[in-house]
């Protein structure tokens, strides 16, 4: 694109040069560079890395750039400290960004926890759903366009969360209207699965939780009889 | 081999029960696998004396077996029998568990006391009956015998020294067989064989002869058995003394663990099935495991026969809320369950997995103590990899979980050092490499890690209750008019920190043995 708006204007009549010699080849080198990026776009350290320029050509170049609307400062989530650079005609790829849940480099924690929410009141009040049904939802209630794939996303982010559970359709039952073999997703139905008195046994006790369990002998500096933990525990219950 | 925890805390038991000696002899044997009496002897620095006395109160309490091996001579001698021991890990923890086995034996057939120490003649259950119980009437014990017998509760005890003859030659053809059958038939070690040998043949295992008549073929096993007579020529005349007391020529009669522990997995299965899916499931599944029966031969069977849906509907509605349900109702739980269908024709038959494994029982166990233990945000990075079973890269990961990248990395390396996860380094090749960290969770490494922990927990547990109670000792000396006010106050405090350590310890001993059955 910006490839084509320099020729024309040498066509219509003659303008003085946008990038005429000295510093100003400095910003064309730089600015060729950030295009040739693409979605990825680049650091400064690699700008340096790349065109061997002088530390003060770049900040100067990288400042001109950004002030003529050429390139754009983005997020790199691998590393936000440093800046990084792109050309304004391109969107920064999901490397880059983190993907579609992120936000100037963080993820977007509070829109993903009301999507959780909002899938889990719908499905508490079915017996089973599946994801085109999550998806007819979600399209007439939030803002944007969402995708089967992302609602996916969040679907596996509440099975991983252990508040629903995959499964497959048989076709009898409760999946009567559900082809067979489809996945569908139903409520984790048994409060306290986590912290029952059997699967949750171990990690009920003080040892279960302890990070430091591997140090612990019974005569050592972290034992049973002086345990820290283990007093709680004991007062707690009080 | 035993976890280095499992060690301890079964060393720890068995000093609880028997003394400090037996368990400094059962801890060397756990610690350097099958030794001989000398060798015992020479590791735990006893006097021979002490370890003879030591070896007879664990072979009673059946927390030891000991077995002959042909050793060949040196320098031209002639080959000779000696006698090994091996220490039975499952055995001594086992006796953790003797209040609940004595309440499912008196759930099934009342109160019943006859079967509480090692093992018993029946000469001498009706004698210490006679002693406690004041009643000689032979008959009714010898019905509570009977009973206890048909129950499968208890068991003719093994052979006290069957007799392994070297590895017959004719089993190395087997391996040039091929791969296959090489895989099939694996090699079985000298400890299996030793139990293998000194196990009762499955017919006579539960058979009652008349108890006058002297026992033939006692030790007969699947290892060619030389009689004993001639064998006991050959024995070290030490050993004599350590086995002497059990070489009688009667019946002993011992607890039938596999029995009663069979018992608590299925008792805990349906409640565990009934926490994760609903009453419902829990009540097919009850119906199911009773239809099913027992396995027959010492092989877990890995799941049921198929059963048809109207027996499981018969067997259903006999239960306790039960009656209600209707075919829709038990194919959706045989459908929670994870039943394999069958149907052929008319015919609708279902197939449950009896493993565990199959509710998923070891995951949940580990996921609950990395979400007490790390968080959150680690329990679905665990959950991912342990749902994926294979390795996984980083960002992968993050994405899948929605957990930060940096954030990621952290619980990722947490718990890959403390051997939750396994993890490997990948270069990518081509023009620009990059280095890339893979993550995967190993299932057989994390539950060697966890069932250890678990074992260091009982024990953890058993030690703060002998704490507490030291802690309290005064005040649980003093008699019951003086604890009155702040003395009276910390004898209740102190009565409410046993039930809660003691109640711990009973569930998380449930844990174990689920845990252990994979």
């Amino acid at each position: 694109m910006s490839h084509s708006l320099v020729s024309l204007s040498s066509h219509k009549r003659k303008r003085p040069e946008k990038y005429p010699s000295g510093p100003v080849d400095a910003e064309r080198t730089i600015l060729d560079l950030i295009k040739s990026k693409k979605h990825l776009g680049i650091c400064v350290r690699e700008i340096k890395q790349e065109t061997k320029l002088a530390d003060d050509d770049i900040k100067k170049s990288l400042k001109s750039l950004s002030t003529k609307c050429l390139i754009k400062e983005v997020v790199n989530i691998h590393n936000k400290r440093n800046k990084h650079y792109m050309a304004v005609e391109f969107e920064p790829s999901n490397e880059i960004s983190g993907g579609d849940w992120y936000v100037d480099g963080e993820l977007n924690k509070e829109f993903i926890d009301e999507l959780q929410k909002l899938c889990l009141r719908y499905m508490r009040t079915k017996k089973v759903v599946t994801l085109e049904r999550v998806h007819d939802l979600l399209k007439k209630v939030v803002t944007f366009d969402i995708s089967s794939q992302q609602v996916g996303e969040i679907l596996n982010l509440i099975v991983l969360n252990n508040f629903i559970i995959e499964v497959k359709s048989n076709g009898l039952g409760d999946y009567h209207s559900i082809p067979v073999g489809t996945i569908c997703y139903r409520v984790a139905s048994g409060a306290g699965v986590l912290t029952g008195p059997r699967t949750g046994a171990f990690a009920s006790i003080p040892c279960g939780a302890c990070p430091r369990i591997s140090m612990c002998t019974p005569d050592g500096v972290i034992a049973p009889s002086n345990c820290v933990h283990y007093e709680k525990w004991l007062n707690i219950e009080f | 081999m035993v976890s280095p925890h499992g060690i301890q805390f079964a060393a720890h038991l068995i000093s609880s029960f028997y003394g400090e000696l037996c368990s400094k002899v059962c801890e060397c044997l756990l610690r350097r696998g099958t030794l001989t009496l000398a060798q015992i002897i020479q590791s735990t620095e006893l006097s021979r004396e002490n370890v003879i006395n030591c070896l007879r109160v664990l072979i009673h309490q059946n927390c030891v077996q000991a077995f002959a091996v042909q050793r060949e001579g040196a320098f031209g001698e002639a080959p000779r029998i000696v006698t090994q021991y091996m220490a039975l890990f499952n055995n001594i923890i086992h006796k953790l568990r003797a209040p609940k086995f004595m309440q499912i034996v008196s759930e099934e057939l009342g109160k019943d006391g006859l079967m509480q120490h090692g093992r018993l003649s029946l000469k001498r259950i009706i004698d210490r009956n006679e002693q406690t119980a004041g009643s000689s009437d032979i008959h009714v014990v010898r019905e509570s015998f009977i009973r206890l017998l048909n129950a499968r509760f208890i068991e003719r005890c093994p052979a006290p020294e069957p007799f392994l003859a070297p590895p017959a030659e004719d089993e190395a053809p087997a391996k040039r067989r091929g791969a296959k059958s090489a895989k099939i038939a694996e090699p079985k070690t000298t400890e299996q064989r030793a139990l293998a040998a000194a196990a009762p043949m499955e017919s006579m295992r539960f058979l009652m002869e008349m108890d006058d008549l002297p026992e033939k073929n006692d030790d007969e096993s699947s290892d060619s058995v030389t009689h004993r007579k001639k064998r006991k020529q050959d024995v070290l005349k030490s050993d004599e003394d350590v086995l002497d007391a059990n070489d009688k020529k009667e019946v002993l009669w011992r607890v039938n663990f596999e029995e009663l522990v069979r018992r608590l997995r299925t008792k805990a299965c349906i409640s565990y099935v009934k926490t994760k899916i609903n009453d419902e499931a829990g009540i097919v599944l009850s119906a199911i495991l009773d239809l099913s029966g027992r396995p027959e031969s010492r092989q877990k069977a890995e799941k049921t026969a198929y059963l048809s849906i109207n027996a499981i509907y018969d067997e259903v509605i006999k239960k306790e809320g039960g009656l209600g349900m209707d075919f829709e109702r038990i194919r959706v739980s045989l459908n929670q369950l994870g039943c394999e269908t069958l149907s052929t024709g008319l015919d609708e038959s279902y197939s449950i997995g009896t493993h565990l494994s199959s509710f998923s029982y070891f995951n949940a166990v580990v996921e609950s103590v990395v979400l007490r233990r790390y968080g959150r945000e680690a329990y679905r990075v665990f959950r991912l990899l342990s749902k994926a079973g294979r390795f996984l890269e980083t960002d992968k990961i993050s994405d899948s979980t929605f957990v930060e990248k940096k954030d990621a990395i952290k619980i990722l390396y947490k718990l890959w050092k403390d051997d939750y996860l396994h993890m490997e380094k990948v270069v990518s090749s081509g023009a620009r490499q990059s280095l890339f960290l893979v993550w995967r969770v190993n299932k057989q490494t994390l539950w060697e890690q966890v069932l250890d922990e678990m074992y260091h927990a009982a024990l953890n547990l058993r030690l703060r209750i002998a704490h507490e109670q030291d802690r309290g000792k005064e005040v649980l000396q003093l008699p019951r008019e003086k604890l009155v006010g702040e003395l009276e106050k910390k004898y209740k405090l102190l009565g409410k920190v046993r039930v809660i350590l003691e109640s711990s310890l009973m569930n998380l001993d449930e844990a174990i043995m689920l845990f252990h059955d994979f």
